[in-house]
């Protein structure tokens, strides 16, 4: 650093205004850059670590589940004569597409546990509380739009136990009190099973669900940066947040993550 | 002027103020410090879903299982009874759940009553917990929760993975010892019935002479004929449960999207009215 801290070439000046002038659009524009570099560089608990990771990697194994759900769509046929051929074909024959399949397959698993470990840990460290209610019910609606992702791409290949699972669990919801028939009806696309329910279960696996998953994260994230990261219930900082507020006496830099304040007593009520 | 907000509002919201001011003055960038915890375990998480994907694909071949089970089973054929239905793992505690509620009466509480709570209770738990204390030892009535929710959903997975149910073509073995016991030898049309109700999957619901596993709330039927109700009854009854007011029970009969015909209906229902129950008891 110490060679540059002189003063830049004027020339050096012109390259990088030009290297920086379509952010600077794009920023003017729309505040995106300013956007990205608050959510970089907002501040965390110093104390967070791994058990704060859980959420990141339910959204990693989303993206991985979007990215090969994506893929497959390209080859799968969605009417019954053709599904299960598309899926062998899929399968067997295209480069890599075993892969894709399977990532898929085996990632739908993997987002289920992450999302239960996931909220486990929300419980555990008691972050569902005060001001955070609203993003733990945005969380269940998520845990349960992910069940019915796991539920509806279950019959896609078309096999037996794709097929006869979805019977039952179809029959489940008919039991339902007085919704029961109007939704194992609606989830049949008519009387019986057949090929309407392939394409209706086709299209709630890949448009609705998907769509209303991505918008519930984009509001589950924006919560979470605007409320901020729960620090461990352990550590010190928690110790703070659970004590009682100092009547009268403000902040004074001596409480907090460092030193804490006043530690054990009343807590909360 | 505005009412004044309770000791506990103003509590928790000079709490929250606190936190952030805290973590503004003491707290670590995201990014690199938590970014670099979160990047590692993405790349965790995408190892083990390749892994994963590469084992159940060089360890199975087409239909044949390896340890992660086959690429695909046969292809979907409505006229087969010779399959058991099965979710996938993570709906095992609920497929086990409707196991448990018997009777016609509870059996709602198993399909749709119990789920429909579980997802109310969480999302009210925020409205339910209201003290700020977050350290866990401090809070026994959440770990009491968590130890039984944990528990019970493990117990209700491992059952609903090991449930054993009978194929159909083993039970059809038994149709001759049950004509037997219920005095039908003589009746062909019966003893045909009864090969079919092995074969339609019926006991993958309903229980026959302590054969069949009770889901879903079926009654059991091995003396489902007592009431001199005739073929006829019974024949309409399989064909189109609904018709009955039984939504749970799927229709048999062709033309109700089912895969028996009127002679095979026929036959059932002749089976059904013949089991009066057993004569050796």
């Amino acid at each position: 650093m110490a060679t540059t801290t002189r003063k830049k070439s004027p020339r050096r000046q012109q390259l990088e205004a030009a290297a920086l002038y379509p952010l600077d659009w794009l920023e003017e524009r729309s505040g995106l850059v300013g956007a990205v570099k608050y959510f970089l560089f907002r501040k965390v608990p110093r104390d967070i670590g791994w058990y704060h990771t859980l959420g990141s990697a339910t959204l990693t194994a989303f993206l991985v589940q979007a990215i090969t759900g994506v893929i497959l769509a390209f080859y799968y046929k969605p009417d019954p004569d053709s599904a299960y051929e598309s899926i062998q074909h899929i399968t067997n024959d295209l480069t890599l597409g075993w892969l894709v399949r399977g990532m898929h397959r085996w990632g739908a698993s993997v987002f289920i546990i992450l999302m239960f470990f996931h909220m486990a840990r929300v419980f555990l460290f008691g972050a569902y509380k005060y001001p955070r209610e609203l993003n733990w019910i945005v969380g269940v609606l998520l845990l349960a739009l992910g069940m019915l992702e796991g539920f509806t791409g279950y019959l896609l290949p078309w096999d037996q136990t794709a097929y006869w699972a979805t019977v039952v669990g179809i029959n489940i919801n008919g039991t339902a009190p007085f919704l029961g028939p109007f939704i194992a009806q609606f989830l049949q696309g008519g009387n019986a099973i057949g090929e309407n329910t392939l394409s209706t279960f086709y299209s709630l696996h890949m448009l609705v669900v998907p769509g209303a998953i991505i918008g519930l994260i984009i509001l589950h994230l924006h919560l979470v940066i605007r409320l901020g990261v729960t620090s461990n219930p352990w550590t010190r900082n928690a110790a703070v947040d659970a004590a009682p507020a100092p009547a009268g006496k403000p902040a004074n830099g001596r409480e907090g993550l460092v030193r804490p304040g006043r530690r054990g007593g009343s807590n909360g009520d | 002027m505005a009412t004044r907000p309770s000791r506990r509002i103003v509590e928790r919201r000079e709490a929250h103020k606190r936190y952030k001011e805290d973590v503004e003055r003491r707290g670590k960038a995201f990014f690199p410090h938590a970014m670099f915890h979160d990047t590692v375990m993405s790349l965790v998480v995408v190892g083990v879903i390749v892994t994963l994907a590469v084992i159940w694909y060089y360890d199975a071949d087409g239909t044949e299982a390896g340890v992660l089970g086959p690429h695909f089973t046969e292809e979907a054929d409505p006229g087969t009874t010779d399959f058991i239905p099965r979710p996938d793992w993570y709906f095992f505690f609920l497929f086990y759940l409707l196991r448990i509620f018997k009777w016609p009466e509870s059996v709602i509480l198993g399909t749709v009553g119990i789920p429909t709570l579980l997802l109310i209770l969480l999302i009210a738990l925020p409205f339910l917990d209201l003290r700020r204390e977050r350290r866990l030892l401090r809070r026994p009535v959440a770990i009491v929760t968590v130890i039984v929710v944990v528990v019970s959903m493990g117990v209700l997975t491992y059952k609903g993975a090991t449930a054993e149910e009978a194929l159909g073509s083993q039970l059809a073995e038994a149709v001759p010892v049950w004509a037997e016991r219920q005095g039908f030898e003589g009746n062909e049309v019966a003893v045909q019935g009864g090969t079919l109700y092995a074969e339609t999957g019926c006991a993958q619901c309903h229980v026959y002479l302590g054969v069949g596993s009770a889901n879903l709330g079926a009654p059991e039927l091995t003396a489902i004929g007592e009431g001199d109700r005739g073929v006829e009854y019974f024949r309409d009854y399989v064909a189109n449960p609904a018709d009955f007011g039984n939504p749970v029970m799927p229709a048999f009969g062709e033309e109700f999207g089912g895969s028996l015909d009127d002679e095979q209906l026929t036959a059932i229902a002749t089976f059904l009215d013949a089991s009066k129950g057993p004569e050796d008891e």
